[in-house]
């Protein structure tokens, strides 16, 4: 899978989980661009592709499943975490939050001992986030 | 502008000490960019801490970046906002912590000082009609040409380092500062009330709504200590960490460079003698 790929489903997962809860902080936004970055080892120049809305805008989250579902088992559990690092940032997670990680999981084929490695992962990283704008150069 | 004329004297009826440091900040941008950031950085301090004190009195005596988020959280302090504010806040510190600044420097914080005030005299004169004069910036002394040629290189480090800047937060965030946030956070919401009723039809998948709600309230030590999943678990924390690390320090060493070539800069730039 190219950069630009694991960029978008990574980004639109992201953005999902986001926006199933409060609006993010900064310090949150931050938080995806970080893990892409440091964790999945994307460049800057595809997370920026990935975001561009003309890329975006025709993307619904059926594709984005579809993409998560081609993941490499290892890609996805680091998505997985990711994804579910979003929430533990937040301290809370809502309804739409919990229905979108669970079928995130069940388009990765993921069992329920899968699942909760990458929880366990998702809240190690999640207690190591800035809390400033540090990330964003701010 | 007239030579007793300020950017900020608009300021005044709605704050006289955030007008007066601006002010003073405007008097000191060519002659010593050093002090003019400290005094913007004060000028930010001292609007945080009054629009604290209308939202959150119990902070008012916190940190300058503590104030600027709880700000932020409230919702008084948007994206824009707190962009400018952090900006002024991080020019400023390096400022304090011995770090020599130029006068393009200066002079980008003091744009952005005059766009907060702005906004600032609306938000503590609610109803208030703010409506100052086009921002002037203060001429530069006339200099001999080393000096101006000094200048003329800050000014393009200056430009080169907010370009990337820019790129590093555009790569960065979940959203972009011209995605209509609203729009895409209802598409997206709809979407996932239509996958609800979609599972809802068909059944719980594997990782259940209910699993995935239990495992949200699993505590870090608990974690950590777990005899199953303890060891791996710090494992994963100690690569995580060194992850973090590495790009974190890749960020660090651009901005230490950037600071030292703007320090030769300025010392340059300097009147001799």
């Amino acid at each position: 899978m190219s950069h630009l790929d694991l960029a978008t489903t990574w980004f639109l997962a992201a953005r999902a989980m986001a926006c199933g809860g409060d609006e993010p902080s900064i310090a949150e936004e931050a938080a995806a661009g970080l893990f892409a970055r440091a964790i999945l080892g994307l460049d800057e120049a595809s997370c920026i592709a990935a975001k561009s809305a003309e890329h975006m805008q025709a993307l619904t989250l059926i594709d984005c499943m579809s993409m998560a579902g081609r993941l490499p088992r290892g890609t996805a559990d680091q998505v997985m975490a990711g994804v579910m690092m979003i929430a533990y940032a937040a301290a809370s997670m809502q309804p739409l939050q919990v229905r979108w990680a669970s079928m995130l999981a069940s388009s990765m084929d993921m069992t329920e001992e899968r699942f909760q490695r990458c929880c366990v992962n998702a809240r190690v990283i999640a207690s190591m986030l800035p809390h400033e704008q540090e990330a964003v150069g701010g | 502008m007239g030579e007793m004329q300020s950017n900020f004297d608009f300021l005044q009826k709605y704050d006289d000490r955030v007008a007066h440091l601006a002010a003073q900040a405007e008097a000191y941008v060519h002659s010593d960019p050093d002090s003019a950031l400290f005094k913007l950085r004060l000028m930010v301090e001292t609007m945080a801490r009054t629009l604290v004190d209308m939202q959150a009195p119990e902070l008012v005596d916190a940190d300058l970046a503590v104030m600027l988020r709880s700000l932020q959280r409230s919702g008084l302090l948007s994206r824009r906002e707190a962009d400018g504010m952090h900006a002024i806040r991080r020019d400023g510190n390096a400022a304090v912590h011995g770090h020599d600044s130029t006068t393009p420097t200066a002079m980008r914080r003091l744009k952005d000082a005059w766009t907060l005030s702005r906004w600032y005299a609306r938000t503590v004169r609610r109803g208030a009609r703010v409506d100052p004069p086009a921002f002037h910036a203060p001429p530069p002394p006339a200099g001999d040409a080393a000096q101006r040629s000094a200048r003329a290189r800050a000014e393009a480090l200056e430009e080169a380092v907010e370009a990337r800047r820019a790129r590093t937060r555009e790569a960065l965030l979940l959203f972009g500062d011209a995605d209509d946030l609203k729009a895409m956070r209802w598409r997206l919401r709809g979407e996932l009330r239509g996958l609800e009723f979609v599972a809802a039809a068909a059944g719980e998948p594997v990782v259940d709504a209910d699993f995935v709600a239990v495992v949200m309230a699993m505590d870090l030590e608990q974690i950590l200590e777990h005899p199953a999943w303890g060891r791996s678990s710090r494992e994963a924390k100690s690569a995580v960490e060194s992850q973090f690390e590495a790009f974190k320090s890749a960020h660090a060493a651009a901005e230490s460079e950037y600071l030292a070539n703007r320090a030769a800069l300025a010392r340059e730039g300097r009147p001799k003698g």
